[in-house]
């Protein structure tokens, strides 16, 4: 048997990624929610629906998880929809 | 008034009356102060590492964007006279929505609609609703006919 080698590798922290939340307000139609998700993500419509009805009934949904600097994009466009938005750094 | 897609992919609004032209002229005066405080309640609560930033540099630029939507419908409705058509394009369906949209939660934020029975408002208070509902209802239209996803 030959000898087993160790390898040790410096810890790495990974960043980790952001979510994009959506919360809910007393003004906004249920459609024109739909439609901004499906404009600004190219979701088809049974998801977007899905997330605005979170939207809806939760108060706030999580519409998308990934890097800041998309976070960030997506965060400012759904604002200047004039969606109540926040980002979060995400717990997994 | 009239309110009803086109033939050729438009929407056309029509002020028959004085009361049509003020409902119509309404949505820039309702929309007021709008822009601002929308911008802080839409933009204005990003967690710290990012607030200097929204504040410095988004905020206003989505102060800018919410203004450009009231000029621009300020702009479409300030010559209607009774008997006067106005045309939206899908060009400009986004705008006139924006605007719309302004006006409304301008009256939400100041008259508290949400779950008031209507029997139970003051005169303006039911003023108010009615000219929200209009919107509503023109918004639903815009939704409808001009916006594809």
């Amino acid at each position: 048997m030959g000898a087993t080698k160790t390898v040790s590798k410096p810890e790495v922290s990974l960043d980790l990624p952001w979510n994009v939340v959506v919360h809910d307000d007393p003004v906004n139609l249920m459609g024109y929610v739909t439609w901004v998700f499906m404009k600004v993500f190219s979701y088809p419509k049974s998801k977007a629906e899905v997330l605005m009805m979170e939207v809806h009934q939760a108060g706030k949904s999580i519409v998308w998880t990934g890097q800041q600097e998309l976070a960030e994009l997506y965060t400012h466009q759904l604002q200047a929809f004039q969606l109540r938005t926040t980002m979060e750094k995400s717990s997994s | 008034m009239k309110a009803a897609p086109t033939l050729d992919g438009r929407l056309r609004i029509d002020a028959e009356s004085e009361a049509d032209v003020f409902a119509l002229k309404s949505v820039v005066v309702d929309a007021g102060d709008s822009p601002e405080n929308l911008a802080e309640d839409v933009g204005g609560l990003m967690p710290l590492e990012l607030s200097e930033d929204w504040t410095e540099i988004i905020l206003p630029e989505l102060h800018g964007h919410f203004r450009e939507q009231v000029t621009a419908v300020a702009r479409s409705v300030k010559d209607v006279t009774p008997g006067d058509t106005v045309f939206i394009g899908k060009e400009d369906a986004e705008l006139w929505y924006g605007a719309l949209n302004q006006a409304r939660l301008s009256l939400e934020s100041r008259y508290k609609f949400e779950n008031r029975p209507f029997d139970d408002m003051d005169p303006e208070q039911r003023n108010a609703r009615i000219r929200s509902h209009f919107y509503q209802v023109v918004q639903g239209l815009i939704l409808d006919f001009l916006m594809d996803a």
